[in-house]
This record gives C-alpha cells, structure tokens and sequence, in this order.
C-alpha cells in the first residue's frame, strides 16, 4: 500500500544537518496584533519569499523547522525576541538578516541574527526570565510597591479551570521609570511564566490600581534571559 | 487627510483586531495620493474603497477582491483600498465611540471615498451590506445620496438579480468586472475633473457602459392582487397534529403577494436590456500575480489560480453554469507561468487551481505537471478541489499531496439516475462506483457526498436513493479491500444534504421551491435510513434556505423589507447564530409579502424581476431545458454538442474555439 511506502521512506530517511540561524527580533504596529500562530506564518513566508533554503521536518505534514523562544500575546510589542531558523545549507547571516527583512511586513524586523552550530537544547528550553516595560496612566508610584508582599495570589486559567496561584516567586524586580512607565523583570519559559497581564490584574487587585488605566497600557517585551535567576544573562 | 485611529485599548478589546489594521505584504500603498490628501484633504485621483460584506477573513479569501483591487490600482488616477464588515463587537464599540467604518490601506472614513464598491457573492450579506454604508456615514438610499456622497456600486454573481438590493445602489455592474470598473473609474476621474456636482449626470454618464444598470433609472409595477393560483398546485404542507397525526394542508394562496407586471424606464436615454460584460481574452487580462498575504490566518488561507471561466456541464439547478458562460479557458503556459510567480511573490505553499469543475480544464496535465516540476523541492502544493475522480485524478492527488491522504469528494446532488438525469448532472452510479473502487484500491476511505433535497420532481424513491447509494458504497468499500487482501479500516462515508434553492436564469428559475414540512420530512427519513456506524449524514439548516429563495428571486418591494430587518439589528445573515428567520417572516408579512410569494411556482409568461438582464443564455433555452428535465432527458456538454444556448452571442471561448 502507499502509505507502508511512505512510513518506510520516512524512517529510512537519513538524519539531515541543520544550519541554525538564530535572530532576534523587533514587532511593533499592526504585526502586533496577530497571534503567536500568525506570526509564524509570517515568518515562514517572508523566508520563503527571499527564496532561503530553509529545512522543513520530515513525515506526512512538513513543516518549516523554526523555533520560537517564547510566544508573544496579542498586542504585546517586542524589541528583543528570538526565532531559530533551521537552514539545509551554511547561510551568512547578513544576508539572511537582510533578505528576510525585505520580505517581513512593516513592524516585524530581525535586529541580528548570528549562525549556531547544530545545538541539543531547544531555543525554547533556554528561556528562563523576561523584561517587559509596561506604559500605563499613573502606573510609576504605584507597581513597584507591590514587591512588599510575601504572597500574592490571583487566579489563572488552567485547562478550562480557574485556579488560585501564588505568583510573588515569579516577580523578581519591579522598577519606575517615571509617572506612567516601569519596567519589570518576572520568570518566563516553559517551566514558570507569568504573563505582563496577569501581573497587571495582580497590581489592580493589591494595589488598587485602576482597571480602566490597565487595560489602556503599552505592554512591550524588552529582553529575554537564559540561566538560573538571579545569574541570567541574555540569551543573545 | 481623516484618518480614523482606533486605539491600543480598544483594539485590545476585540476579539481577532488583526482584522482592523492592515499592514501586510502586497497591499497597496500610494505615496503620492496620501501625500496629497495630508496636504490638501482631497487628491486628483479616483479613491475607490472595495467592500467585502463580511469579515475580513471571510473577504481576504475572495478572489474577485484580489483581483479587481489589482487592476483598479494598476491605473494611476485610482487608488484602491479595502474595508470589511466589523464583527458584532467592534460594530457596538464603533457605534458607541461614533467611530466611522474606515479602509485598512489609509484608515479613511468610506464617506471620504469618490466610489464604494461592494462585491456580492451571495445573497445572505445583503444587510451587511447596509450596515457598512450606515457605519461609513453614507445614506442608505440612492435617492438620498448628496452630491458630495460616494457613488456606490456593485457587482458580483448574485447582482444578477440585484432588485431586492436596487434602492441602495447607485449603479450594478453586470459580469466579470476587470473591464468595466476601469470604465466606471474613468467616468468617475472626468466627472471629478470637472469640478461639476451633479448626481445625475454622472448617473447618466455611467449608464452609457455597457453592463452597467443604473436601478434608480427604472420603476417596477405590481398587478393589484395575485392572479395565478394556478402556479402553485404542488405545494402542500405537512403539519403533525398535538396527537401525532398528521394532515396535509394546501398552501395558503392568500398569501401570496401581487405580481410584478413589468419594469418602466423613466429615464429614456437608458437600455431598456442590460447585458452582462465579459473578457473575451483571459490570458491578456490582468491576473494578481503579487496578490495581498493576510498577517492573520483566513479561511482560505493559499494562493489562487484561476483555470478557465464558466462551466461546459449546464446542471440544470446550477447557476453558476449558466450566467458565467460561455467557457473561456486560460492557456497552460500562461497559468504555468502566473502561478510560479504567485508561488514566489507570496510564499504560501499551497496554490488553489480555482475554477468550476477543473477536470474539464483541457490543459490540467500540462498544468499540473509543470507547477509540480516547477515546486519540486520546495515543500509547496496544489490543490484542487473541483476533480472528477479518475485515474489520472487519484495519481494526480497522490502527487500533490503532501500530507495524508484527505477525503475525496463526490456531488452527485440526487439520489437516482431518474432524478440525475432530470437535473442534467452527467455523472451515473457506474461512474460514481468505478470511481471509487479505483479510490479505495489505492488506500482513500474517507468520501464525502454531497446531495439536494427539494430538486423538481423529487419524490421519497429518489430521497431513499440517496440511502442507498450511501450503504452500497460502504459495501463496495468492504469488497474491494477484500478482494485485494488489503487490512480494512474503518469507512468514514459521509452523506450530507442541502436544500435545493431556485435560482434566476438556470432551467429551474421558474420553479417552486419545497416547504419547510417537506424539507424536514426528508431529512427525517434520511435520518432514519442512515443508521451504519460507517456512515455520516450531516444536514443544513431549512430555514436559511427558505430565506435564501426570498432573495434570490426577489423584487424590488424587499428593499423595505431588508432596511426594516437591518434596521431591527439582522445582519450577518450568513452566520447560523445570527440569522432570525422568524424575525424576517415577521417583517416579511408585515410588508403584505411572504416566503409563499417568493416559493411559488412562477408561470413561464410572467414577468421575472430579473428579466431586463441578459447573461447571454436565452429564455427559449431555459425553457426547452426545462421541458427536458421532465422528460428526464440529458443535453450534451458543450463540448459534445452546442446546445445554442446563446451564449454564442458573446462571440468567444468554447462556443467558437469548436467551430
């Protein structure tokens, strides 16, 4: 039957060398407005646009091999976020920054991107921490004291239920930079991440902060770290 | 320059704000038009807004879009842009916020525009349609419209019949449209140039080109009470008693409404027939080969390539086959070459080949054969989803395919060979059989079929033949594999019916269309006839279709109708959990009319609201078709035979290519 051709062809198929570009990248405007899922479409486009020779994955539905280091919510804007690139040929990174910035819509650029020698540990298993800097009515004199507390309990939706979690352990540095900007450091990753919103909602609900002025803020994610906390270092 | 801003909160307050903001590759931006309108607020330039009347995943998936957008901005003096119909929450947002509906390309209010145009694809968006204008600061009504109001137009396969809808535009282009926009456009460009203000003119001005019907220029008449009982012998409607009995009753006559008498020019310098414009030349015609790639996923989310226009099969219910003839096939070079380009240019990896019934494309092994060559390697696909299933289909699907194996699709719309033959749908159980054996030989188990329930003439044999084709194929599944020694699995046979909607100008304009009792009694037994594990009977809803018969063969009375039902808040139409049947019925009877009105039988000698269009198809035709279908007799394709339809007029394409 063809299908048995196929499965055999699939794990006859030898191993493939991967050239990794690893970039990171800058989104802003109306790209920030689509969803994790859209934006890797549109990068998966935007190289199969510049014609790069990027590697698929092998089995009945091939899809570009193209890691995120963390995804990003609808709206949030980034200035240092992380895709790894799997290549089937040596690339000079230069010229994968420029070709595949020509091609991505207005708002999502690669700022650099650097070749890696084919590495075990996924992109996505490096992250550990996250900056964000949040821009909101009045939100200086207010946030940063929310570090004053030893718990802080909010509720989370976790396979359709709610559940109560303590994210205080996940907060490690809240900083003013004026009246209506902070910045803030919290755990990111697969194993802990607290979402800027969820921190929002906590600093609403300890704080007394205004929802109103919340839900009218400029999320933007500034770095990504790798590395145990308080030893972190970017992962570029 | 007003540029409309939708802030940061409030896009974040909406589900999917992908939809309002623009940005992707390939959209058109004209530096030296905006610049104009920043320093000036207007520009010497045609501005044009496109209007889809639904959401911007659902527009961003339409071809027609993609296409005249394309040569609208392939002229200088225009600019093109586009706008959609917000979901219910941006739509309360913007009406609390006095937000106006605006373009993606600039963030212009649709007022701003020197045309908005919509394009019509099926008759369920037609509220929609008057929740754009309404939200984009424009009157309603043609006759309401100032001088400094954007002219609206329309086009589109359902702007045949576009009297239900004729008081909310301006001007209806009838056909394919790349053409004939441009000449609107022109009309438009001197009439701005100009400096002159008057609706009127400029009315007159574009009911000169040809296809293009200005409604405002005519006014139809009504007979004052219904005279033809005698067209609606067959209905009868089936009511089940509170003690589970049930009676039958005749349609209630009462409720039919007057008759339309005719249609008077009150403008004497329009035609008095409007016929439909087409492209003669498809290979020279402007095809988006950069078309626009959508940020956000859609629901058709590849690239297109359109094969041939118009359809050589003539089903006698379809009204595609009949209004987009003759046939005009594009050659394969062209495609070849157009469709390596729009690979590259939008990095999709699946290319659509897009026309009705694609095996009949005379070109498709040159075609497939070389786009596959030309993707080699590059992880990227066809699909074609209208395929006679033959040899050289399943080899082809086993090529293009590069996940597993998907359901294979068969439409043979009636149950048995009677009613098959009395639709004209050239398809027999043999072919459908030897089809499958050769489908299911080569490892596919998953079919899906499509029927109608309510064809003319249909009777409960012909619905139980639906059944019956369904379990024989089960069987024939189970015997070719054992006879090939091949492990079974399990057949996923899916059966799923739609109810049969007369359309304008096919063979079946004139007919009656079945009560809801009846639709319901059908899918009822078909229920009860399915019962296999192995089989799957999915159903669409009756009460959309009944609506759907109201619009499609409408008069210019459900104008009010329709702005009392948007006015009531019923858009979205086209979307299960918006559509209120009940609410339409309602608004419906309060207007002396009703669905009884509309799903009649209609004589053959009375006047059809749509009968000073010409599609090239001639009435004697239709009505010859229609006398063979009940004699269950077949007509040749068009390629066996020229039936004279007189699509001929048109002097191209297959009609000609044979001669």
């Amino acid at each position: 039957m063809l299908q048995d051709e196929r499965a055999r062809l699939m794990t006859t198929q030898k191993h493939q060398q991967q050239y990794i570009q690893r970039a990171v990248f800058e989104r802003k405007g109306a790209t920030s407005y689509i969803g994790h899922l859209d934006l890797m479409r549109v990068f998966e486009r935007a190289i199969r646009r510049a014609e790069l020779p990027i590697l698929y994955t092998q089995g009945y539905n091939p899809r570009p091999i193209m890691v995120f280091a963390l995804p990003l919510g609808v709206g949030v804007n980034t200035e240092g976020d992380y895709v790894d690139v799997a290549m089937s040929v040596p690339i000079n990174s230069e010229e994968f920054v420029e070709k595949v910035n020509y091609m991505l819509p207005a708002g999502v650029k690669i700022l650099k991107a650097i070749s890696l020698p084919e590495q075990k540990d996924s992109l996505m298993s490096l992250v550990t921490a996250a900056d964000y800097r949040i821009n909101a009515k009045s939100i200086g004199d207010v946030a940063p004291d929310i570090l004053k507390f030893d718990s802080i309990m909010t509720t989370k939706k976790s396979k359709g239920k709610e559940i109560s979690v303590d994210i205080r352990n996940l907060i490690y540095d809240v900083r003013r930079i004026n009246e209506d900007e902070i910045t803030l450091k919290v755990a990111a990753g697969s194993s802990n991440n607290l979402r800027p919103d969820v921190f929002l909602r906590a600093v609403c609900e300890k704080m007394c902060y205004s929802v109103e002025n919340s839900s009218n803020s400029d999320i933007c994610r500034t770095a990504l770290y790798k590395g145990e906390y308080p030893k972190i270092e970017l992962i570029m | 320059m007003n540029k409309v801003n939708i802030s940061h909160k409030d896009l974040m307050s909406v589900e999917s704000p992908g939809r309002y903001v623009g940005g992707e590759p390939n959209q058109c931006i004209k530096e030296y038009v905006i610049n104009q309108l920043e320093q000036n607020g207007t520009c010497k330039e045609v501005r044009t807004a496109f209007c889809f009347p639904d959401i911007y995943e659902i527009g961003m998936s339409n071809l027609a879009m993609q296409i005249l957008y394309n040569v609208i901005n392939s002229e200088e003096y225009n600019y093109c842009e586009r706008a959609f119909t917000p979901w219910h929450d941006m739509i309360k947002l913007m009406r609390e916020k006095n937000i106006p509906l605006f373009t993606l390309e600039t963030g212009s209010p649709l007022s701003d525009f020197d045309i908005v145009a919509f394009t019509l694809g099926y008759e369920m968006c037609y509220t929609n349609v008057l929740l754009m204008m309404d939200l984009g600061n424009i009157p309603l009504k043609s006759t309401d419209r100032k001088e400094n109001d954007p002219v609206v137009i329309c086009g589109g396969p359902v702007a045949y019949n576009i009297e239900p809808m004729c008081d909310f535009f301006d001007a209806v282009l009838m056909g394919e449209g790349e053409e004939m926009i441009l000449e609107v456009t022109q009309a438009v460009k001197r009439y701005k140039d100009s400096g002159k203000r008057n609706r009127h003119e400029l009315l007159l001005e574009l009911s000169k080109i040809s296809g293009v019907y200005i409604p405002s220029f005519y006014k139809a008449e009504f007979e004052d009470n219904y005279s033809g009982k005698e067209y609606f012998v067959d209905a009868v409607r089936i009511v089940k008693n509170e003690d589970g009995t049930v009676s039958e009753y005749p349609v209630e006559f009462s409720k039919i409404a007057p008759r339309q008498t005719g249609l008077i020019k009150t403008e004497a310098s329009a035609p008095d027939i409007i016929t439909k414009r087409i492209i003669s030349d498809l290979d020279n015609a402007l095809y988006p080969e950069n078309p626009i790639v959508p940020n956000m996923g859609i629901v058709h989310d590849r690239a297109y390539l359109e094969v041939f226009r118009g359809c050589i099969r003539g089903c006698r219910f379809c009204q595609a086959g009949f209004i987009y003839r003759p046939v005009r096939e594009k050659s394969a070079e062209t495609l070849c070459r157009q469709g390596i380009a729009i690979e590259h240019n939008t990095g999709y990896d699946e290319l659509g080949i897009l026309s009705l019934s694609s095996s009949d494309y005379t070109g498709l092994k040159e075609l497939t054969d070389g786009l596959l060559d030309a993707f080699e390697g590059r992880h990227s696909s066809l699909s074609l989803p209208s395929l006679r299933i033959d040899n050289f289909a399943l080899d082809l699907m086993e090529k293009v395919s590069s996940t597993r194996k998907t359901g294979l699709t068969f439409a043979p719309e009636a149950g048995t060979q009677r009613l098959r033959d009395v639709i004209n749908k050239g398809i027999t159980e043999e072919d459908i059989m030897s089809s499958l054996k050769l489908a299911f030989s080569g490892g596919w188990g998953t079919v899906k079929l499509y029927f109608m329930l309510g064809l003319p003439t249909e009777t409960m044999e012909d619905v139980e033949g639906i059944a019956d084709l369904a379990k024989k194929i089960e069987k024939l599944y189970f015997d070719t594999v054992h006879e090939l020694g091949i492990k079974a699995r399990k057949p996923e046979i899916t059966v799923s019916t739609s109810m049969y909607i007369p359309k304008p100008f096919t063979p079946f304009q004139w007919e009656r269309q079945n009560c809801k009792e009846e639709f319901l009694k059908k899918q009822a037994f078909l229920k009860s006839r399915l019962k296999s594990k192995n089989i799957k009977y999915s159903w669409h809803d009756v009460e959309s279709s009944l609506w759907e018969v109201v619009l499609a063969r409408g008069d210019r009375r459900l104008n009010q109708v329709l702005l009392e039902g948007y006015k009531a808040g019923l858009v979205f139409d086209a979307w299960d959990d918006s559509f209120n049947f009940a609410k339409w019925t309602e608004i419906l009877l309060k207007n002396g009319l009703s669905w009884e009105t509309y799903a009649r039988e209609y004589s053959t000698d009375e006047v059809l609201p749509w009968q000073h269009i010409n599609v090239g198809v001639r009435k004697d035709f239709l009505i010859s078709e229609k006398n063979k279908a009940y004699s269950e007799t077949v007509t040749p394709n068009c390629r066996e035979k020229c039936s004279a339809c007189g699509a001929n007029c048109f002097k191209v394409g297959e009609c000609y290519a044979s001669r």
